[in-house]
């Protein structure tokens, strides 16, 4: 043993008495217990605390070097969500050690408990000599690498790269913690050739899963979506529990636009730890935006579930959970949209009773007013939306609200005030290009769900037809899909150009200009940027010139 | 929404028993703590603390080893590896076997290098030096040492004793074959059979882990070898 080390292991009495404790436990026995033997180790400063609220409260005001918590505390928060709340939050720093104790066996929670990543965890049974063996090595850990650790906290990522370096060239039994925070803080400070060597230079020697990671980030940094998928998918295979991997798996997919494979990706994790609530809240976007309401509302209802005592519960999984049952039970009488609706109206108004807000509330009532309409139930929907009503104020609505307001106006037939909702938003917020692009989907399809469905079968069946070259009953099935989406530019621009090819076919006495004006009609309103806009213009020019 | 009628998942109850018997254990043992410090020197010495300490680490074991191959046998079982630092795992594992060594006057020694790392399921393979060692103090006669290397890019953890070694039939491919339960020693070689699986599922490209039981060495005694890439 070095001279260092046992110089080290002889103060660490002293390191004990300056550093800060924290025991949470719902066990009043096993908080005892814990603390009288980090006192018999030479700690002075100790508090405990029963459950896991009462502890991120007490770590918003004080500051604690090490903490020691229990996973399973109850009915209450238990350790990863203490963990999970104060890494989202921002208290626990660098510097402080959160260690997990745990008899947990059950597969979902270790895992989970992994995802947010202790520093450490001690198994029960927990007996003096056990505890003292595994604190003292993580306290010379953490001893030897404070400096860095301080370097990190204030951010000030030159001087840690400049220590981790150090610590690297002096030998440190702890280079490889030094390496793997040395290529991150390369490529959080834009440096990727300094931290893809790093992972290279691992990876040569051994497959390990955090280098193929980094390696995969640092490519993802530089646009390299194909490489990067690569790597991940490496970690994926070789190690199915790493749950970071498939995140950053999902994201490269998104950005190359294969987002069916992106939802899929995410779905692979969630069944693996399904606590995780931001990652069941990506995959909820990903599915509305892949059109898969069954899944969508599947990880709604995830996020709702876990959301207890989670620090990311929030209304909008509750909002989003009834804005999915609403679209998938919309116009269906059968046993289980009616089903999928009582659940919809059942989460709403878990929602307004669990968050007293009037914004929460307001949106409520309007997705509510959706869900009765959809049911045919007008007496429940109108009371819903008179409800609503009551709660917003027109004039000062924000972006959410207005839209919410729009698209139920649309389903209740109000058209017109609907599009002058709309119109106000636009004013109003005109400098937000998100929010003005939602609104310009919705005037240009204000149709429920089940109707874009139905337009894009037909759509595609119409494509198949016009390739088999039955250009007559491709025509037609263009027309009725119109009926459901009648603005859709895409639908408009296939039936003119099918139209076009099927009067050169029977020569110029079958030629029927107004006709095909009346549907370039229906497109005129999209703006230059509009994806389909070169090709209106091609088919716009072919048309007057017939 | 429908109610489903199904089956408890089995792994689940087993699971959840488990944790709750570990929270028991964690009482006993730390009550055993209390009490043995309140004992007179005498019966201190008399092992008899230390005996029950042994037991209930025994019980432990047998926990993990029993969730552990019910979830091997329904593809349940996964491993998670880290980088460890090898001398601290070993510490912390023998540290539980301190008293009982001590009163049945057992020599023990740790041989690594302080900074040695592994790359292993810390949880999986504490279970196997666990149970190792457990056996070691039953069956040696005065000597336990518990030694780790590297050895062509594979961690090697050695439990070595100076006992009468591992009879000839258990060192042939150890723990390959579940051989049943021998009802004459109470050896239901279940240990040896979960090291191996554990080892097994320990890769490296196309290296996989492996065990294996010898009689000789240094000590002249039964030496269970752990060889993980």
């Amino acid at each position: 043993m070095s001279l260092a080390k046992l110089k080290a292991i002889a103060a660490l009495p002293k390191a004990y008495s300056k550093l800060r404790f924290l025991i949470v436990d719902d066990f009043e026995s096993f908080r005892m217990s814990v603390r009288q033997m980090i006192r018999a180790f030479g700690a002075e400063h100790i508090d405990v605390i029963s459950n896991g609220k009462d502890a991120v409260q007490k770590c918003t005001y004080e500051r604690y070097d090490i903490i020691l918590c229990d996973f399973n505390m109850g009915s209450g928060q238990n350790g990863q969500q203490v963990l999970e709340e104060l890494r989202f939050t921002k208290r626990l720093k660098h510097t402080s050690l959160f260690i997990l104790i745990t008899a947990e066996t059950s597969k979902d929670i270790v895992v989970g408990a992994k995802e947010y990543q202790p520093d450490g965890y001690i198994a029960k049974p927990i007996t003096k000599a056990v505890l003292q063996k595994r604190m003292d090595n993580l306290i010379l850990q953490r001893e030897a690498l404070l400096p860095i650790n301080k370097e990190l906290d204030l951010e000030n990522h030159p001087k840690a790269i400049t220590l981790c370096t150090q610590e690297i060239q002096k030998g440190s039994r702890y280079q490889s913690w030094c390496y793997k925070t040395l290529a991150h803080l390369y490529y959080l400070t834009g440096d990727y050739s300094h931290s893809q060597k790093i992972y290279h230079d691992v990876l040569n020697k051994r497959e390990i899963a955090w280098a193929r990671l980094g390696l995969g980030k640092v490519q993802m940094g530089q646009q390299q979506f194909v490489e990067a998928i690569e790597q991940f998918k490496t970690v994926i295979s070789d190690n199915p529990d790493y749950l970071e991997a498939y995140d950053y798996l999902a994201s490269a997919y998104e950005k190359l636009g294969k987002r069916k494979y992106a939802q899929n990706t995410l779905q692979d994790a969630v069944a693996i730890s399904p606590r995780a609530i931001p990652r069941q809240q990506q995959l909820g976007l990903l599915c509305h935006a892949n059109q898969d309401i069954e899944s969508e509302i599947n990880a709604y209802r995830a996020t709702v579930k876990h959301g207890n005592n989670s620090v990311h519960d929030s209304a909008e999984n509750y909002l989003n959970l009834g804005r999915g049952l609403s679209d998938a039970s919309e116009g269906d009488q059968s046993e289980k949209a009616t089903d999928l609706a009582n659940e919809a109206i059942d989460i709403l108004e878990k929602a307004t009773r669990k968050y007293d807000n009037k914004e929460v509330k307001a949106n409520a009532c309007l997705i509510e007013a959706r869900v009765h309409i959809g049911q045919n139930n007008e007496l429940a929907s109108k009371a819903a939306f008179a409800k609503a009503e009551s709660l917003i104020d027109a004039s000062s609505i924000n972006a959410k609200t207005g839209i919410e307001l729009a698209k139920t106006l649309y389903r209740l037939g109000e058209t017109e005030r609907a599009e002058k909702v709309l119109h106000q938003l636009a004013q109003r917020f005109e400098g937000d290009p998100k929010t003005i692009n939602r609104i310009e989907e919705l005037l240009d399809e204000p149709v429920s769900l089940r109707q874009k469905f139905k337009a894009r079968e037909l759509n595609k069946k119409g494509i198949t037809l016009f390739e088999e070259g039955q250009l007559e009953k491709a025509i037609e099935t263009f027309k009725s899909a119109l009926k459901e989406t009648p603005k859709h530019p895409a639908l408009n621009l296939n039936l003119v150009q099918v139209a076009l090819k099927f009067m050169e076919k029977q020569g110029t006495a079958k030629v029927n200009r107004p006709f095909l004006e009346s549907i370039l009609d229906h497109v005129k309103h999209i703006p230059s940027q509009h994806r389909q806009y070169k090709r209106f213009v091609t088919l716009s020019k072919k048309v007057s010139l017939l | 929404m429908a109610e489903q009628h199904t089956k408890p998942d089995f792994s689940m109850v087993m699971a959840s028993a488990v944790h709750d018997m570990k929270n028991s254990l964690s009482m006993l043992l730390h009550s055993l703590e209390m009490i043995n410090e309140e004992l007179p020197d005498a019966m201190k010495k008399s092992g008899k603390v230390a005996t029950l300490q042994y037991e209930a680490e025994r019980v432990n074991n047998d926990l993990i080893q029993l969730l552990g191959v019910y979830r091997l046998e329904n593809d349940k079982l996964s491993i998670h590896v880290d980088e460890h630092y090898v001398l601290d795992f070993l510490e912390e594992q023998a540290v539980r076997y301190e008293g009982l060594l001590q009163s049945r006057s057992i020599k023990f020694n740790i041989v690594c290098e302080d900074d040695l790392v592994g790359y292993f399921d810390r949880d999986m393979i504490a279970g196997i030096i666990n149970n190792t060692l457990t056996n070691a103090a039953r069956y040696t006669k005065d000597t336990i040492i518990l030694k780790a290397y590297q050895e062509d890019n594979h961690t090697v953890f050695e439990i070595a004793d100076n006992g009468s070694g591992y009879p000839e039939s258990m060192c042939n491919a150890p723990g390959k074959i579940f051989k049943g339960i021998d009802f004459e020693t109470g050896s239901t070689s279940l240990g040896l059979y979960f090291a191996y699986q554990v080892a097994h599922m320990h890769k490296q490209g196309d290296n996989v882990g492996t065990i294996t039981l010898e009689n000789g060495g240094d000590l002249n005694g039964g030496i269970f070898r752990i060889r993980l890439p």
